[in-house]
């Protein structure tokens, strides 16, 4: 079974088709490229597939599931506890004064004791008198907005990047997008964030498990930066690094999420011949790790070594697909980036 | 280890009272002190937002109003609640998470200019709320008298000095050591990511309007302390006209001035724009009147009229030549300043 699977996906932005119908299929533990000329929608597909566009058409499956978050108790309890509140505060907003002038300061005489009796019972007959106006209508009117709301927003965040990320898919960037004035182990200990146990509550009061999350967090960011040949930058801003080494640094914060799925953007764009070289190395090694590895790229040398298969793109549909030899030999795909030759047909 | 500027700060503060003791010039700079950690406590609320999250909200007096009429209601004997000073100012944080988490959940996926907006809406809103809810709020007089508060037996006056003093002190303390924990933790490291990129962080797995969420409750807690304190301290909840739009603006300007995002840089700022305006302006306007240098009956020549044009005046000369702010964090200078070498 695969990975990933695109399944017809299609990108419309307005009247033009960004991607269409492309389907992809990505077996576990290989390294998969997606070429094809600028503007063929490479990075589109890549946005699809982290949830930052919904797809107008088809979808995504990450092993076996949907990227985007199922329905389930706590949602229902969240919806419920938001209309509830809604509602409570839509009540309260239509009676404080009067509900304040019947209860409490009807049952309260300055310095004398609280009549809570009487003030409880001031309390029911308020609101058993004219309780059309004064209790179910702003309850009801409360709950429905409360729960349309809270239902809209959940609507609109099930396919967010987030999800994605939860799901096991980390991605790094064809304009690099680092956090350019954290330090480098802060940017791998953010991408370790989904990997946390650490609640708000522990930070703020430095609970146990706050200071052994953050021993275990930052040795294991260090290792990754090991990894990547970064660990001699570990307090460095992340802007001042070099342009080849805050790519490496992006695929760093990438592997600290401990993805299934590793999506790279125009990896070795910028860089030198011998940097390449070591990025493909560093591919490789990752897909050793048992990441799977999808990426776009350019430089055809990079493409063409360490891919097992390549997909291409033009101007949105997907025209060949198959081993390196295979895309090197056909034709539509050399059409697509020599154009067509007369003289030779 | 090096000494951070915020703890050396709360050190030297808590050694004033002491020092007021022999001289006498200490005992009036302490009571100025004050007002600034209360304006401190403020900030640092916002500073969450601002600072760390990069969110603007231009109308934290409101959560600093509610904090102040939360308070006077649950312990205003003209009420029947009537808690002590601790539960009370407990409650008063609670009403001040759950009101900022009432404003946000509609309104956190509105971004930059227009979250502003709305948050200087809601400022006026609960101001004219506060006026208009006379059943509840008694309009414009405010609720009054408040008792002091008590601890461990000891009853706080409003004439005592260093009591007071130090229960703000404390408070500040506590404040600080709560952001200074929450930011080197996932938590702030989270904030900061969605200030630097909000689309990065969540392709990372952060959620940015969970954590966006979280430093809107938080800061309005922190704010509603604030108000509480201050309520507490004049004996009245004041009325809704003392939480108006400049308070916010002041609590902007002392983390803008300070440095933000920086906890450190918040005090600084605290102490420089509430200390100018309470200190260096009085003080100099009572020089030019003593020495009949201007007129006691001209008010346009008397500086101290003048404070807000210099605050303005004071922001925009910030935002030329210093605009990461006279204490800024170490991202921030770096964001505002993105050609120069770091210092290393």
């Amino acid at each position: 079974m695969s990975l990933l699977q695109v399944d017809k996906l299609t990108m419309r932005f307005g009247g033009l088709v960004a991607v269409d119908a492309v389907t992809l299929e990505i077996p576990p533990g290989e390294i998969v490229s997606l070429i094809g000329p600028n503007g063929a929608g490479k990075t589109t597909v890549f946005n699809a597939i982290t949830g930052i566009y919904e797809p107008s058409a088809g979808g995504v499956r990450f092993a076996g599931h949907e990227t985007r978050s199922e329905f389930c108790g706590s949602v229902a309890v969240l919806l419920l506890l938001t209309g509830f509140l809604t509602a409570g505060a839509l009540i309260l907003l239509c009676n404080i004064e009067s509900l304040w002038e019947v209860v409490i300061t009807g049952n309260y005489q300055y310095r004398q004791v609280f009549q809570w009796k009487p003030a409880n019972i001031a309390f029911t007959t308020y609101f058993s008198e004219n309780s059309g106006t004064r209790l179910i209508l702003p309850a009801v009117l409360g709950l429905f907005l409360g729960l349309a709301g809270a239902w809209a927003v959940w609507q609109r965040s099930r396919r967010a990047p987030e999800v994605a990320a939860h799901a096991g898919i980390a991605r790094t960037f064809q304009n690099i997008r680092l956090f350019n004035q954290m330090t480098v182990l802060d940017n791998v200990l953010l991408g370790m964030d989904t990997r946390l146990q650490t609640r708000f509550w522990h930070a703020a009061l430095r609970l146990p498990l706050f200071w052994r999350e953050r021993r275990e967090a930052t040795s294991k960011a260090i290792e990754i930066l090991r990894f990547v040949d970064l660990d001699r930058e570990v307090n460095q801003l992340a802007e001042n690094l070099s342009y080849g080494h805050q790519r490496r640094l992006e695929i760093a914060r990438a592997l600290a999420m401990q993805p299934k799925l590793i999506l790279l953007d125009e990896p070795a764009a910028g860089l030198n011949p011998a940097e390449s070289q070591a990025l493909m190395e560093l591919i490789r090694q990752i897909r050793e790790r048992g990441i799977t590895v999808l990426l776009i790229e350019h430089d055809m040398q990079v493409v063409m070594g360490i891919s097992d298969r390549i997909a291409v793109l033009d101007y949105g549909e997907k025209i060949a697909e198959g081993t390196p030899a295979e895309v090197r030999a056909n034709p539509a795909v050399i059409e697509a980036y020599l154009g067509k030759s007369d003289a030779s047909t | 280890m090096k000494l951070r500027f915020h703890w050396a700060f709360l050190l030297v503060a808590a050694l004033v009272p002491v020092v007021g003791l022999f001289v006498p010039a200490a005992r009036s700079l302490g009571e100025l002190l004050r007002p600034i950690f209360i304006m401190a406590i403020l900030a640092l609320g916002l500073n969450i937002l601002t600072g760390f999250t990069g969110i603007l909200n231009l109308g934290v007096a409101a959560f600093m109003a509610l904090g102040a009429y939360a308070y006077a209601i649950l312990t205003c004997d003209i009420y029947p609640f009537q808690f002590g000073f601790w539960p009370a100012v407990m409650l008063t944080v609670l009403v001040g998470l759950l009101a900022g988490l009432m404003l946000g959940l509609p309104t956190i996926r509105l971004r930059g200019d227009y979250l502003a907006i709305v948050t200087l809406g809601f400022g006026e809103i609960v101001q004219d709320s506060l006026k208009n809810m006379d059943v509840i709020t008694k309009g414009t007089q405010g609720i009054n008298p408040l008792p002091g508060p008590t601890f461990a037996g000891y009853m706080f006056r409003s004439e005592t000095y260093a009591p007071w003093y130090y229960l703000f002190l404390g408070f500040l303390a506590l404040v600080v050591l709560l952001n200074r924990n929450l930011q080197r933790s996932r938590v702030g490291r989270a904030w900061i990511a969605i200030r630097e990129d909000e689309l990065a962080a969540s392709c990372m797995g952060v959620n940015p309007m969970k954590m966006k969420l979280l430093a809107f409750s938080l800061g309005a807690a922190q704010c509603s302390l604030a108000g509480a304190l201050w309520a507490s301290f004049l004996g009245s909840s004041g009325e809704p006209g003392n939480y108006d739009f400049q308070v916010s603006i002041i609590a902007l300007c002392i983390v803008i001035v300070g440095g933000m995002g920086n906890i450190a840089g918040v005090l600084l700022g605290a102490l420089v724009v509430v200390g100018c305006n309470s200190l260096v302006l009085e003080t100099f306007t009572n020089f030019l009147k003593a020495h009949e240098l201007i007129s006691s009956t001209n008010v346009y020549t008397a500086p101290g009229n003048w404070k807000y044009m210099l605050f303005g005046l004071a922001l925009i000369l910030m935002m030329r030549f210093k605009p990461e702010g006279l204490l800024p964090s170490r991202q921030v200078k770096a964001e505002l300043h993105p050609h120069e070498p770091p210092p290393s």
